[in-house]
Formats: C-alpha cells, structure tokens, sequence
C-alpha cells in the first residue's frame, strides 16, 4: 500500500499533537490533585507535609512531553548564521526585481512562432537585393 | 505533446508547490512557468481555490516574457472579471502594453493609477521601467533618486536598481570612458552591504566594480572584498576567480613592495589550489574529469596577468 508524503506528514503532525494534548492534560491533571491535596492538608491541620513525590514527577514529566510535543508542530528551524540561507540561493534568483521587471528581451524575438517569422520575412524581402548589391560593388 | 503532468508524473499539488516556490523565490525560469501555469489553470482551476489569482498573475508575466500573448490575455480578463477596480489589475494591464511596446498608452495607465491614489510604489516602479525600456538611463535614475527620496526608509531592491542602472549607463557609454558611473554604483553597493552584511553577493559586485576601476588601492580593495564575500560563503565561485585575479593582478604590478607582491603570489596560488580543489570535486564520478582538471589548469594558467 502506498501512502504519499502528504498523509504521512500529516499522520505525524497529528501522533505530536496528540502528544501535547496528552501533555497538557497530566498537566490539568497534576494541578487538580495538587489543589485537591492541598485542601486535604488543610482539613486534617496537617500543612506542613510538603507535596507527595508522584505529583510532581507528573508535573515535571507532563511539562516536558509538552514543550517536546510543540518543538515538534511548531515547523522548520532556521539556521542561527545568517548566511547560511544564502549559501544555496545564485545569482539568477537574488538579484532578481520582480517589480522592476523588463520585457524588451531577446525572449520576444527568440519565441516567435513561425507564422509571424514567415510573415516578417516577405515584408522585408524587397530591401534587401538593393543592399547586397551595394555591398557588391 | 505531452503534459508536463504526464512527463514528469506530478500531480497538480506538486506543480501548485512549484509554481509556489518559484514565486516565493523569484525565479524567472518563464518557459517551465507558462507549461506548468498553463496545464494547471487549464483542467485543475476549480481545485486550486483562491491560489488560482496569483497563479493567473505569475502565469501572465511569464507569458509576456515568451511572447504568449493570448495566454497573458485570458490570465489577464479572467483576472479583470474578477477584480474590476484593482491597481493590482490595472498595472498588470500597463504591463502587457509594455511588452507589446505601446509605452505611451502604459505610461497613461499608470498616471492613472498615480493620479487615484499617489502613493501607490508598484506604479510608479512600472514608469521608471518603461525609462529604462525605452533607454533614457538618465532620467530614470533621476526618476529613481526623487522616489528614494520620497520614501524615509532604504529599501536594498532600489538601490539595487540604480546600481544596475548605473552599470548599463556605463556599458552604453563604454567609448567615452564614463567612470563617474563606477563611484556611483560602488556607493550604492556599499549602501546595500552595510543594511545587508551577511550578503555575499553585494561584497562579491563591490569586489567586481572596484577591480573594474583599476588602479593599485582599488586592486586591493577589491581582494578584500573578495575575500570577504568568500568568508561569508565559501562556495562562491565568483569571488574564488575574483580573488585569483585581483591577487594575481596586484603581484604583477611594478609598483609594489616585495613582500607585497610574496603576499599576493601566496593569496593567488591558495585560490588557485581551491580552484582546482572545486572542480575535482564536481567532476567526481565522471570520466571526463581529468581532461577537465587540466583544462582548469590550463586556463588559470592564461589567465595571469604579466606586464607586456
């Protein structure tokens, strides 16, 4: 079965954001039995007991699998040097001027189709046996 | 003939991306965009949703670039039906009377534009074209210094465009040895390369004006440069030649130190190395290679400079 770049592509954007729907979640999770441990303490007077251990664990590990998570939707990195998106780019393509685009270019000449060349060449046949005999002499 | 789908199996996404990145990247490769445009805003129009306009834009000047005249035409009614008021629309109008060489009617179509609306830049750039076109270089760099003036900020394209102005002045008066022209396109280059100091192709055209004007202080300067623009991109084949040459060109010069002239055989005979280093590299795998290498060598060979 052949699956094209497109849906695999999708396919893994869709496994990290689930990933960080997952990640947020432990993370509501985390904050909901810390409070509800918190108000546990309070009614048994016992407030100095700190946070049990496994609530920050999910905390620290549900934090880490987010940030993951996005570094992996947020898209393509760029490269820190600033030349080195120019490395691969050449002369053609940079010094190019889209507004400032001429199109008084040998392409008009160099595209004609052959109608218009045969066309052109009866208009000027005339002319031309004067010049050569010029030439001639 | 073949469809270019059916040549190179591509679907229409694909050519839809291509035709993206040829746009995004400015490239002016107008053939490929006419077939791949063409096939695609003929049997894929209705997939392509709101892209389709900016298609029909970049497929029109393609089109007058390969003198496809009733292809920029449809591009161009299609895209009237569907913004009747536009600027955008109107100066693509006054285009297509540029290629044509009615200039006179395009200039009117852009005085209209301007007259609308004063501030719009994409006509005013069309007019100073139409100078260029039209070879009056002078005043479209006059043109063009009243607009850099209007505008508070540098936009690098501009000066860009003047300098290339300058450059084709230059060429046009090459008989009577203009070069007041040079000092203007170095100034402009040196405008670019000091908002765009990463760019190695500014410090590679500064390198190439100042060798261009001679003479022992821009000689060296022009090696620097060279040497600059290779350090921000060593790939650079340009500034690799440039560097040979202007290295090459200083130790040949009568008027140089000693260790001066030992310095600069030292610098030319690095970039020849590279040189040669370069092309091995790209000829790897092919049978033609050593007959290449030795042609390399040969030619840098003729290319020193001895004083006759």
């Amino acid at each position: 079965m052949n699956i094209s770049n497109e849906t695999k592509a999708s396919m893994a954007s869709s496994f990290w954001k689930g990933v960080v729907g997952v990640g947020l979640f432990a993370l509501a999770h985390a904050a909901f039995s810390a409070a509800q441990h918190r108000s546990y303490m309070r009614l048994t007077e016992k407030e100095n007991e700190t946070l049990p251990i496994d609530i920050v664990l999910q905390t620290l590990l549900a934090f880490v699998m987010t940030c993951y998570g996005i570094v992996h939707i947020a898209g393509e990195f760029k490269d820190m040097d600033a030349s080195s998106e120019l490395k691969n780019k050449t002369f053609d393509t940079l010094t190019n001027h889209p507004s400032f685009y001429l199109f008084n270019h040998r392409g008009r000449v160099l595209f004609r189709s052959p109608e218009e060349v045969l066309s052109e060449r009866n208009q000027q046949a005339l002319p031309n046996p004067l010049r050569l005999r010029k030439l001639e002499h | 003939m073949a469809s270019v789908s059916e040549m190179y199996d591509v679907g229409w996404e694909e050519m839809r991306d291509k035709l993206r990145k040829w746009r995004e990247d400015n490239f002016r490769n107008s053939e490929q965009i006419v077939d791949v445009g063409e096939e695609l805003i003929c049997e894929h129009a209705s997939k392509l949703g709101d892209d389709v306009w900016i298609i029909y834009e970049q497929v029109m000047i393609a089109a007058l670039d390969c003198r496809r005249d009733d292809l920029a035409l449809t591009c161009l009614q299609e895209l009237r039906k569907q913004f009747p008021d536009s600027h955008r629309v109107k100066r693509l109008t006054g285009m297509r009377l540029e290629a044509l060489e009615r200039y006179e009617e395009a200039n009117k179509h852009y005085d209209a534009i301007l007259q609308e609306d004063p501030t719009n830049t994409a006509a005013r750039k069309r007019k100073i074209s139409i100078l260029k076109a039209q070879g009056k270089s002078a005043e479209a760099i006059r043109e063009l210094n009243e607009y850099l003036e209007h505008l508070c900020h540098y936009c690098c394209w501009k000066c860009q465009f003047i300098l290339a102005l300058f450059l084709e002045t230059l060429c046009a008066n090459i008989l009577l040895y203009n070069f007041h022209s040079y000092g203007k396109a170095a100034f402009c280059l040196e405008e670019l390369m000091m908002t765009n100091p990463h760019n190695h192709l500014y410090c590679e055209q500064y390198a190439e004006v100042k060798y261009t004007q001679g003479g022992l202080e821009n000689l060296e300067l022009s090696r620097k440069y060279f040497a600059q623009a290779l350090r921000l991109n060593n790939r650079n084949m340009r500034a690799l030649f440039g560097l040979y040459m202007s290295a090459s060109h200083i130790a040949a010069s009568p008027k140089v130190s000693a260790k001066v002239k030992k310095d600069n055989v030292k610098y030319a005979a690095w970039a020849a190395s590279q040189i040669n280093r370069a092309y091995k590299l790209a000829g790897r795998g092919t049978k033609e290679n050593k007959c290449s290498v030795k042609a390399v060598e040969e030619m840098l060979e003729s290319m020193q400079i001895t004083m006759s």
